[in-house]
């Protein structure tokens, strides 16, 4: 009888945020169309390295296994991208398994994101549509805008944009290139478009749009395919006008 | 909505002064300076006949100062400053792109060091009156050749991606067509601008006049 195919699989261990960090390997039986959250299970469900030893269940952060959630993104042999949409026979084994660095680790591979929700709320990503009184019907969106918005709309907050942007690092605060497409996004709506001044000047503050230096990883990173380098350049126009030109022409 | 809340920061500012800057006067400046620098290509009397015009220029130090060193001194300054605030990733992200992040950085040290080093021999040693002789005389030392050459490649570069950088941080491409476009548009800078200023460097160090046909034939 034929052995049975095995995955090899090496995962960057750490308790929390202030313990020691360590490598584990584990030996999986491979099965079809196995992907990278497959493997944590099996790895949950009997938690022994390669060499015998017992271990841990791996904590991770995952939920809808399509690519839609955005919970599960992760370094995958030194990559930054999401785990569910990741096969086991795409990959260069062993496979290495590590947390993203741009934010603050909670338990191996789980991190918390909370920065870039942050900032979602700094800028106001979203389009107010209710008041204390009946607002009525707002305008009709375009079939371009709609057309437009639609991909932008697609952002899953995964954060991959951010881990493999130089500019976000300990020294420096830089939003990243999800938050400013998703300010083009509640910009270009039209009901949305009633507060893109106080958008823009959030994003002209301290970690704003300023700080990207156009090494364009962003949108060979996003899952999604999110024109990110255009939604950039389109909501750097116009920050600078109205930066520059706003208090010339009011 | 009040007014205040529509103001940027004072670092979204200097960045934008930075990129522009860049531009306009540093990139402007080296534009003139290469054209200036051509006349070698025609004569030495040329050439000091234009180093000429140059040197007895009206206001000439609040040009020099106002219009180059501070622009100069400020792009290179904050470049450093942002370089700091970066961290490169290329070995994990070899894109294009990213490769671009990097060397952008590399050539603008060396560039500004060279720029440094170009003003003290041909600006401050020679009290602002230097002639092709003068710096024909530097163009003999190898170790003067090299840092010209070097000088010369890394700010064409810089200026060819800096070209492209601007045209996509200010908006002025934003689509995949039209960032290609800006690429395609800084690379051909870049290059003009190396082979110009090699062409200029040989010129000094072969006492090389290709165009001196242009002049009117001597008796």
């Amino acid at each position: 009888m034929a052995e049975t195919k095995q995955v090899i699989v090496s995962v960057k261990r750490q308790a929390g945020p202030k313990e020691g960090a360590r490598w584990e390997e584990f030996s999986l039986r491979w099965r079809p169309s196995m992907n990278v959250i497959i493997c944590l299970r099996d790895i949950a469900e009997n938690p022994v390295t390669r060499g015998g030893q017992k271990t841990t269940p791996i904590s991770y952060d995952s939920n809808c296994l399509e690519e839609i959630c955005g919970s599960c993104a992760m370094l995958i042999n030194g990559r930054a991208r999401m785990a569910c949409s990741a096969l086991v026979d795409q990959l260069e084994q062993p496979i290495r398994i590590a947390p993203m660095s741009k934010f603050p680790l909670v338990r191996d591979l789980a991190v918390d994101r909370q920065f870039m929700f942050e900032s979602l709320k700094r800028v106001k990503a979203w389009i107010p549509i209710d008041g204390t009184y009946n607002l009525g019907e707002g305008p009709r969106v375009s079939p371009e805008i709609q057309e437009k918005g639609y991909p932008l709309s697609n952002c899953i907050s995964c954060g991959n944009c951010l881990e493999v942007c130089p500019q976000v690092n300990e020294h420096n605060q830089f939003v990243g290139a999800a938050i400013i497409s998703q300010v083009r996004l509640f910009n270009m709506h039209p009901t949305g478009a009633m507060n893109k001044s106080e958008r823009l000047a959030a994003l002209m503050g301290p970690g704003g749009i300023q700080e990207c230096a156009n090494a364009q990883n962003c949108v060979h990173a996003c899952p999604k395919g999110i024109p990110l380098t255009e939604s950039i350049a389109e909501v750097n126009r116009d920050a600078w006008k109205q930066a520059l030109l706003g208090w010339l022409a009011g | 909505m009040s007014s205040t809340t529509t103001q940027p920061d004072t670092s979204y500012l200097l960045r934008k002064l930075h990129s522009f800057t860049g531009l306009l006067p540093v990139g402007a400046f080296l534009a003139e300076h290469f054209w200036s620098n051509s006349s070698a290509l025609v004569s030495r009397a040329k050439y000091d006949a234009t180093s000429q015009e140059l040197q007895t220029i009206p206001f000439r130090l609040i040009v020099e100062w106002g219009g180059i060193f501070l622009p100069m001194l400020f792009h290179g300054g904050y470049g450093i400053y942002i370089w700091l605030r970066g961290k490169s990733n290329v070995s994990a992200y070899p894109w294009v792109g990213n490769w671009l992040y990097v060397t952008q950085r590399y050539t603008g040290l060396i560039a500004f060091a060279y720029i440094g080093w170009h003003l003290y021999t041909e600006r401050w040693l020679t009290h602002g009156t230097s002639t092709y002789e003068s710096v024909a005389m530097d163009m003999q030392n190898p170790w003067y050749l090299t840092f010209f050459v070097v000088g010369v490649l890394a700010s064409s570069f810089h200026l060819g991606v800096g070209i492209w950088n601007f045209l996509c941080k200010w908006g002025l491409a934003a689509t995949v067509r039209a960032q290609q476009a800006a690429g395609q548009f800084g690379a051909l800078v870049g290059v003009a601008f190396s082979v110009v200023g090699i062409l200029i460097i040989l010129s000094f160090r072969f006492d090389w006049h290709p165009f001196s046909a242009y002049l009117p034939p001597t008796k």
